[in-house]
């Protein structure tokens, strides 16, 4: 049987056992974004002849870390609900050689870890951040998040959300990230060459992807797809979408100081010169 | 790496603040993050200014939480790392320290106490003492230290980056505001008599990717750096010795959990050190750390001068792991044992615990929110010996 071209940047099996299959539901988004990026990663390794070695991926807590972190074949830290970009921000500081990809949820980036994903986009650190937004808390049974719409009915707001939701692409704008971006899971070439850009970007490139989640929307994952198509709108930077339409696409793309390049300056000022 | 700008031998005179630094950037620390708060700030203040004059990197982040995360995603890439904070700070970093204990993490994490519950006051204060050890959610030791001068300030952050990679766990300097602020003579040896531990890697041991197990091959096992092509996922759940969670059962369980609390327990001997004095066939005794050392040891002198007391002195350099054996071996048997800290009694407990037959009484002699004097400490021995 022919393998899947990604199947090489995954622990199929290690010195104590197998570690495939993944464990992800039927019809979940994650793996779908999770190809998307490998084949990102597969071309950035053929094309800027990035090393495998320098890419580190780094998750925090819930389906988006679950989901990819342990079954990569890459150096990567499944790490604590929320602090992805705080950990990122230390590793980056440590060997600015590497090229970070935080794979986080709209929970983890959102609610637990917003105050670092403010911060870190702030800050324009060099790193690629994949959230991945499926609406609700996965991992813990269904719960509403941050990005869940008002009025969608969760198992902790089994009368309808009460809240607003949050734009996290506009936040991560509005915070000062150099790059942003929204695709679907019913639009994987543009998130991969997306993602590709993002690794690119010199500066926090921050990527939403909205996913499905047909097991705590009880939805068919079909549906679900084709609803991401309808209910989206391409935009170019500027343009707004009509009202009933989540707008995606690539909406941000500046250039600004990045930090690593800016500290330079002042470690140059007490380099060696002898 | 950029060694020009580290501290030269010879003798200064500094703030215990600015000597822990001194000592981190003798060890190799090359990351530091902070986020201020007081009486902590002067460490974050001097690494400022001093990490990129050796060619680190320095970031204030956006709370103690991130603070702290920062350090295990700097030591993964292969950096030492520190921060410094104060009690409240201390709280917001448990869950870092409890991921590093499982992750099995080098990394540094200062705490100059101050007193609380809440924001308590800005004064000194030993509250934090038990936080050390039983504050992280979870199982799993961690290894403390309590400097009690300012040379110890920078002695011992040289030994806590020497344990953290040793034994690949957090190290916690428990500092007080007393010693961080207090400022007084510090010695730097010549470099080459400071000895500096790297960390074990699977390199260095023959390891090639495809057998490396990144939480096995010994008790402690070696430890490959981000981007060096081991391919190690970093994780926080119980897991098998390659790394593997999919296998999970009771027996992998419970090797992962009590192999981590081995490594520091099963080690105390080569881990934890204490100071005696006066303890040859003493009748009573005061057993100390940090600061309160400095005023405890007047008042021993003082007692068996002046009074004719039968008094000895322990000081505690590592707090944890508690050397229960090595108290056992020094002291066979006594009256009264004195506890004097800047708390209600906390160390107290592990104390009367391993002596509980080799002493008569254990008497606490506690003060909030300020330094015993040696009159004050003696003041109460004499309440008990008349």
């Amino acid at each position: 049987m022919k393998k899947h071209p990604m199947l090489k940047y995954l622990k199929e099996t290690g010195p104590q056992g197998d570690r495939l299959p993944l464990i992800m539901c039927p019809g979940c988004g994650s793996g779908q974004v999770l190809n998307a990026i490998l084949h990102a990663v597969d071309r950035l390794i053929e094309e800027d002849g990035i090393r495998k070695e320098n890419f580190v991926f780094i998750t925090g807590v819930g389906c988006s870390a679950r989901l990819t972190s342990h079954y990569l074949n890459f150096d990567s830290g499944w790490t604590i609900h929320g602090r992805t970009l705080a950990i990122a921000t230390g590793a980056l500081l440590a060997n600015p050689d590497l090229r970070i990809i935080v794979i986080t949820g709209d929970g983890d980036t959102g609610a637990i870890g917003g105050n670092h994903f403010i911060h870190a986009c702030r800050r324009n650190l060099d790193l690629t951040i994949v959230c991945l937004n499926n609406g609700l808390y996965g991992m813990t049974g269904g719960q509403v998040a941050p990005t869940t719409i008002p009025g969608v009915a969760t198992t902790t707001t089994p009368y309808g959300n009460t809240e607003e939701e949050f734009d996290l692409c506009r936040l991560a704008e509005a915070s000062g990230a150099t790059f942003t971006a929204r695709w679907t899971t019913a639009h994987p070439h543009q998130t991969m060459r997306t993602v590709m850009k993002g690794v690119r970007k010199k500066g926090a490139a921050f990527i939403e992807v909205l996913s499905q989640c047909p097991v705590h929307k009880k939805a068919s994952p079909t549906d679900m797809l084709k609803a991401l198509k309808k209910n989206t709108k391409r935009i170019k930077s500027g343009e707004t979408a009509p009202g009933d339409k989540i707008p995606i696409g690539e909406f941000c793309n500046i250039d600004k100081p990045e930090w690593i390049q800016s500290y330079q300056r002042v470690i140059d000022q007490f380099a060696e010169t002898d | 790496m950029n060694n020009k700008h580290v501290l030269k031998p010879g003798t200064y005179y500094l703030q215990g603040a600015q000597a822990c630094l001194e000592g981190a950037i003798a060890a190799g620390c090359r990351v530091y993050g902070g986020y201020p708060i007081t009486p902590a700030s002067e460490i974050m203040e001097h690494a400022a200014q001093r990490i990129p004059q050796v060619g680190g990197r320095f970031i204030q982040m956006e709370d103690e939480i991130a603070s702290a995360c920062v350090l295990l995603g700097a030591s993964w890439a292969g950096k030492k790392a520190m921060t410094a904070t104060s009690s409240p700070g201390f709280s917001l970093m448990q869950e870092a320290i409890s991921y590093g204990i499982m992750s099995e993490t080098p990394l540094v994490i200062v705490d100059v106490q101050r007193p609380g519950p809440g924001q308590g006051y800005v004064t000194t204060s030993q509250e934090d003492v038990m936080q050390a050890r039983w504050g992280h959610h979870g199982e799993g030791s961690t290894i403390s230290l309590a400097p009690a001068s300012v040379q110890e300030m920078y002695e011992f952050t040289i030994e806590a980056f020497n344990l953290s990679e040793q034994w690949r766990t957090p190290v916690l300097i428990m500092t007080e505001e007393t010693v961080a602020h207090m400022r007084e003579r510090l010695v730097v040896p010549p470099i080459e008599e400071i000895q500096i531990i790297p960390r074990k890697k699977p390199q260095d041991l023959g390891i090639p990717p495809e057998d490396y197990l990144p939480w096995g091959h010994d008790i402690v096992a070696p430890m490959a750096n981000w981007g060096e092509g081991y391919n190690v996922n970093h994780i926080g759940l119980v897991h098998l010795e390659d790394g593997n969670i999919t296998q999970y059962d009771l027996e992998m369980h419970d090797r992962c959990v009590k192999r981590l609390q081995a490594k520091i327990e099963g080690n105390v001997d080569k881990i934890a050190k204490v100071e005696t004095r006066y303890i040859e066939t003493c009748k009573h005794l005061v057993i100390c750390y940090g600061s309160v050392s400095r005023t405890a040891i007047e008042a021993v002198m003082e007692a068996r001068e002046s009074r004719g007391l039968d008094i000895g002195f322990l000081r505690l350099k590592t707090l944890w792991p508690f050397p229960e054996d090595k108290l056992r071996e020094i002291i066979e048997s006594v009256d009264t044992i004195f506890v004097p800290e800047m708390n209600l009694g906390m160390m107290k407990h592990p104390i009367t615990e391993a002596l509980r037959d080799r002493c008569k009484k254990v008497v606490s002699i506690p003060s909030l929110g300020s330094l015993h004097t040696p009159e004050y400490i003696l003041s109460k021995i004499h309440e008990e010996i008349r």
